[in-house]
């Protein structure tokens, strides 16, 4: 683990979620190539990298969407061969089912679980109202604008409870105006009910804003360039993004990046190979 | 195939009447709008009167007297409406046509499902429902008379075999193409497949269920129509056979236009229900 400045932040506690080694091919294309990293129980990672870089793929092989072609994924100690209990799944495409209103959209897990109808109620009242969407539960998606629709979103993810939240690029297709509001937002509420969050994002500063720790994805195939503590205290606020430690990490990171983004620059499978070994290097494997 | 072509058009064609309907803009005035719709309104008319007025002089100058024409056929209206023949004919042919599209909805949901989300039995299958839906089934009739007699249960045996099919294959088109984000979503929430099937396959392919739908009711009419003839069944098809064969061709014009406008207020349901019970559909 690099450390831009020197600060001394781990993953607090034992981890939950345990990347091992993580592979996965599509074909003859190596996507991902030996990915480990581990969250603990209240930390927020994020992922960041280039697009198509795997990021998703990584993602969807924490959720159980995806299986891995070697390496495993555990969370709370058993290993991931389907959606898992507990995970909360927030998509880049918001995912509302477009003939359900709001409330049913957020109650969906709920109601998957089987949990009793005014207790489901209750509580998916109480997200739509965490999430700032009180008044709209009658609302169907196509009536509410991107950023009420992921904060429909979210609210559902939240609403079963999770241990584990992965979040695929969630507010990349949003203007950036509702992407700054809904990062804070999304902060605040992290704050209240801490989960085991893996936040995917393209968005060198919305890894470092949200993440605790960021792991920088990078090379073809991809492989972890380095994992990054940006030791930022929380609470974090608007005024986070303007700290000496934010403009630190941030060069970090696209320092890595320029760098990783350098090296296949003669030839490909030269390239490839390189930065495989620097890898393995840097990991001591 | 044919299916999906014809199936890719009506939905087509019903997004785009969605879109320049006067009251989907938002952006048009009410008053514009409004004067719009009497513009088209007025614009139907006229065409429909000139339709009949041409009807009426070419009946009247090239054709023999025994041929309908329009002042003829609204002389008869009257008094074919009000006889019991009439009457029973139309019940018994509307309620077939009724009973057999509700019958053909619930087995063609229930297929099209099957089909669209069981790679397998759809690969399977398909080559032999394709044959079925190209085949004309009006051709089965005189077969179907031996199976089920000269009675109202062939009749719509034929119309559910008829309306059965563009459902199926609608639905199925519908679950083919059931979005992965949605799939995904419910895999992710561990939703059980029945939940799959009912709570997100079933409401993602109600478009698809009501184009087969809109399919269906032509082909229905159409059934009952010919199993009437064939099976002289009491119905308007054979009100119609029987009354020209007896040079009462007026009669047998209201019977028509009886069936014309049947058809019209089933499908005008049908547009009724996507713009009522799907409003998420017609706004994409």
């Amino acid at each position: 683990m690099t450390d831009p400045a020197g600060s001394t932040a781990g993953p607090a506690g034992a981890p939950l979620i345990r990347v091992d080694r993580l592979t996965k091919t599509y074909g003859p294309r190596t996507v991902l190539s030996d990915v480990t990293f581990d969250v603990g129980p209240s930390e927020i990672v994020s992922i960041v990298g280039p697009s198509g870089c795997g990021k998703t793929t990584l993602l969807r092989c924490i959720a159980g969407l995806t299986a891995p072609n070697g390496g495993t994924v555990s969370i709370s100690g058993r290993t991931v061969t389907e959606p898992p209990e507990g995970v909360g799944v927030v998509f880049q495409h918001f995912g509302l089912f477009p003939w359900k209103t709001v409330f049913g959209n957020v109650a969906f897990g709920l109601t998957v679980l089987g949990m009793e109808r005014r207790e489901a109620a209750r509580r998916v009242h109480e997200l739509i109202a965490m999430v700032g969407l009180d008044g709209f539960e009658n609302s169907y998606p196509y009536q509410l604008s991107g950023g009420m629709q992921q904060r429909a979103g979210l609210a559902r993810a939240l609403a079963i409870d999770p241990t584990v939240l992965v979040m695929d690029e969630p507010f990349a297709s949003l203007d950036a105006q509702t992407r700054d509001l809904l990062q804070l937002e999304m902060l605040r509420i992290l704050e209240h009910r801490p989960a085991a969050t893996i936040f995917v994002t393209h968005s060198i500063d919305e890894a470092v804003l949200m993440g605790d720790r960021i792991v920088i994805l990078a090379g073809r195939p991809s492989h972890v360039a380095d994992i990054v503590d940006v030791g930022i205290p929380h609470p974090r606020g608007r005024e986070a993004v303007d700290s000496e430690r934010f403009r630190v990490v941030r060069d970090y990171l696209w320092s890595v990046v320029m760098k990783d983004q350098a090296v296949p620059g003669t030839t490909r499978d030269r390239g490839d190979s390189e930065s495989a070994d620097r890898h393995h290097e840097r990991t001591g494997e | 195939m044919a299916g999906e072509r014809m199936n890719a058009l009506t939905l087509n064609r019903r997004g785009g009447r969605a879109r320049n309907s006067p009251d989907a803009g938002g952006a048009a005035p009410e008053a514009e709008s409004r004067r719009e719709r009497v513009q088209v309104l007025l614009a139907r008319i006229i065409a429909g009167l000139a339709l009949l007025v041409i009807w009426q002089v070419c009946a009247v100058t090239f054709a023999p007297s025994y041929i309908a024409r329009p002042i003829g056929i609204l002389a008869q209206i009257p008094s074919v409406v009000g006889s019991e023949q009439f009457l029973s004919a139309t019940g018994s042919t509307l309620l077939a046509v009724i009973e057999g599209l509700a019958i053909a909805i619930v087995l063609g949901t229930a297929a099209g499902l099957v089909m669209g989300r069981l790679r397998d039995i759809d690969r399977a299958l398909r080559l032999y429902v394709d044959s079925f839906y190209a085949m004309p089934i009006v051709a089965l009739v005189p077969l179907l008379t031996v199976w089920f007699g000269y009675s109202p249960t062939a009749r719509l045996v034929v119309v559910v075999m008829e309306a059965v099919l563009p459902v199926a294959f609608s639905v199925a088109e519908g679950g083919r193409t059931l979005a992965t984000e949605f799939t995904d979503v419910a895999r992710a929430y561990r939703a059980p497949w029945w939940r799959v099937w009912l709570g997100i396959a079933l409401p993602a392919s109600m478009p698809y269920l009501l184009s087969g739908v809109d399919l269906a009711i032509g082909r229905a009419l159409v059934g009952a129509v010919v199993a009437e003839f064939i099976a002289s069944l009491n119905g308007l098809g054979y009100f119609i056979l029987f009354n020209v064969r007896s040079f009462h061709e007026d009669a047998a014009m209201v019977a028509l236009i009886v069936l014309v406008v049947f058809a019209l207020v089933l499908r005008g349901l049908v547009t009724l229900t996507v713009r009522r019970a799907l409003p998420w559909y017609r706004a994409r």
